[in-house]
């Protein structure tokens, strides 16, 4: 890869560890919420969950809140303040390859997504303990497919909201919704049927289901990987051509 | 175009929607001299240096900077040029070391060694939100020197910088030219382009007004100097005289004020005469006119012309 391209990776992972959003919003709250929630239901298996324990429920839906919070909020604040700012001009004009500001945020997000994933698995362990995986290829696809889908997602918003305030604010009121309905709020069962409908095709939804179904063996969630797929592809192809220098 | 130029414009045509903002633009940046582009807000400078740099495609025009075409060769040219933008940032946690170690190609300087010459060794673990504006714009121009780059565009260099901080940059500036290192400064401040620049080029609306060295620009648009000095009741002999001086246009008395206008020659004949005469004023005071007013002049000469051209347009 190039030098330029390099530096440029290693520079945004060490602001990336500086920013005090990232740190409250992929790396705190969803540790904190999904230590409440996931002792809100106790551990008795539940029809409601799926007759899954509903701490580990919890437990295989939140590593999908940290790529939500990642992908719609910190890339999204992260790009629209370079953008108003003139900082990605800045690395234009210095000759840094085209391509090269996506490839670093698709890295560093990929990186804070494993960091934060492990830290969230590594404090639930000792608390709920971790659910066995009964499909552990398919989740870890499900993974990675919504990990490049949620960082394209947030390089999109970047790149077309005009500020970072305004990236803030679109990103937060996507995140709660998205986190409440698909993956960190009450199990889909209990929702009313409206709520559920709505729920359904979101995306968090989607890859929330392509994760948690295959991880505690309650389904594939087949449709929702393609689905999720799909949107990726489609996301991932405009991003980037937005994402050039 | 010479050969020896390292930016040529041709005809450079820019529009943002139905504004045109750049229009039939020509410009020529000799290699190692300091060229000002200056004008008021809105005069298409940016935009200029924007096509230059390979920001902005042209409408129209032809472009070659050190040989390349800004817009196809864009990334064989970036290299070669260091750039400081006028609203430009760096991320605001991005330390001062760091930033140079970011911007710096394994061919470039040695950081810490511009650092120091910048003044900015001691801030070198400091974030890019904790320096002063003077600090920041010396940081700009460290990286816009760390690759070694054959041409250096400055755009806005000093705004918002205090007196103090604005001559630190401008010493800088005056080392890269000594240096041999060619510089496009972009700027609405007249003194900056005075004090550093070897050529001026002056824009409106778009266009080219009119380019040569400050002086040249003073001799052609405000040639005239004033001399005022008091004298008890001037002898009106003396007031002959001194319009039969080469080179005076008009002499004017109220009261015991005299007021002498003519080229630059009457400064030394005025002060000949006075002392011929015997009458040596102690308020004498000569006003030599700079490139503020030459501009001033030019603009307004730009703006009746504007005028009559409508005028005529609309009588046809």
């Amino acid at each position: 890869m190039n030098g330029q391209a390099v530096r440029l990776i290693r520079a945004e992972l060490r602001l990336m560890r500086r920013d005090p959003l990232v740190l409250t919003f992929v790396f705190v709250f969803p540790v904190v919420t999904m230590l409440i929630i996931g002792g809100a239901f106790g551990t008795t298996p539940d029809q409601a969950f799926d007759f899954t324990n509903p701490s580990h429920w919890y437990v295989a839906s939140y590593l999908t809140v940290v790529i939500g919070a990642i992908g719609l909020v910190m890339v999204p604040v992260h790009l629209a303040s370079y953008r108003e700012r003139g900082v990605l001009r800045r690395f234009a004009v210095a000759g840094f390859p085209r391509w090269s500001f996506a490839i670093a945020e698709l890295v560093v997000g990929l990186v804070t997504t494993l960091v934060a994933c492990a830290l969230l698995l590594a404090i639930a362990a000792p608390v709920y303990g971790l659910p066995a995986m009964h499909d552990g290829w398919r989740v870890l696809l499900a993974l990675a497919i919504g990990t490049v889908g949620f960082i394209s997602l947030g390089v999109l918003l970047g790149s077309v909201l005009p500020s970072a305030r305004s990236a803030q604010a679109v990103g937060l009121v996507l995140f709660f919704p998205s986190f409440l309905l698909g993956a960190g709020g009450p199990p889909p069962h209990v929702m009313g049927s409206a709520v559920r409908t709505i729920a359904g095709p979101l995306p968090l939804t989607l890859l929330t289901n392509a994760v948690r179904e295959p991880w505690l063996g309650i389904g594939t969630a087949t449709t929702s990987l393609i689905a999720l797929a799909a949107l990726t592809v489609v996301v991932t192809a405009v991003a980037a051509r937005r994402a050039v220098l | 175009m010479s050969n020896t130029d390292v930016v040529t414009v041709r005809g450079l045509r820019k529009a943002y929607g139905n504004r045109v903002v750049v229009d039939g633009l020509d410009l020529d940046v000799p290699a190692g001299q300091i060229v000002g582009l200056i004008g008021a807000n809105g005069a298409g400078k940016t935009t200029t240096v924007e096509c230059v740099q390979g920001l902005r495609r042209p409408d129209a025009g032809t472009l070659r900077v050190l040989g390349y075409d800004p817009v196809t060769q864009a990334e064989r040219l970036r290299p070669l040029v260091g750039s400081q933008l006028q609203d430009s940032a760096l991320p605001d946690r991005l330390r001062v070391a760091e930033a140079v170690e970011l911007f710096r190609t394994p061919h470039g300087r040695d950081g810490a060694e511009l650092l120091a010459q910048f003044g900015l060794a001691a801030r070198r673990r400091s974030a890019f939100a904790s320096l002063s504006g003077g600090e920041r714009q010396r940081l700009f121009l460290v990286l816009a020197l760390l690759n070694q780059p054959r041409l250096v565009i400055l755009d806005e260099l000093t705004q918002g910088l205090d007196p103090a901080a604005r001559r630190d940059v401008w010493a800088a500036v005056r080392r890269l030219h000594e240096d041999g290192t060619t510089v496009l400064l972009v700027t609405h401040e007249i003194d900056e382009a005075e004090a550093l620049c070897g050529q001026v080029v002056v824009m409106r609306a778009g266009r080219v007004l009119d380019a040569g060295t400050p002086s040249d620009l003073v001799n052609r648009h405000s040639a005239v100097a004033t001399i005022r000095f008091s004298l008890p009741d001037p002898p009106a002999g003396l007031l002959d005289l001194l319009r039969r001086l080469d080179g005076v246009l008009t002499v004017d008395r109220a009261g015991s004020r005299v007021a002498v206008r003519g080229d630059r020659r009457i400064i030394a004949h005025v002060g000949a005469a006075l002392v011929r005469w015997d009458s040596v004023p102690a308020d004498l005071s000569v006003h030599i006119p700079a490139l503020e007013d030459a501009l001033l002049d030019l603009l307004d000469e730009d703006t009746e012309l504007a005028c009559a051209t409508e005028l005529i347009g609309a009588a046809r």
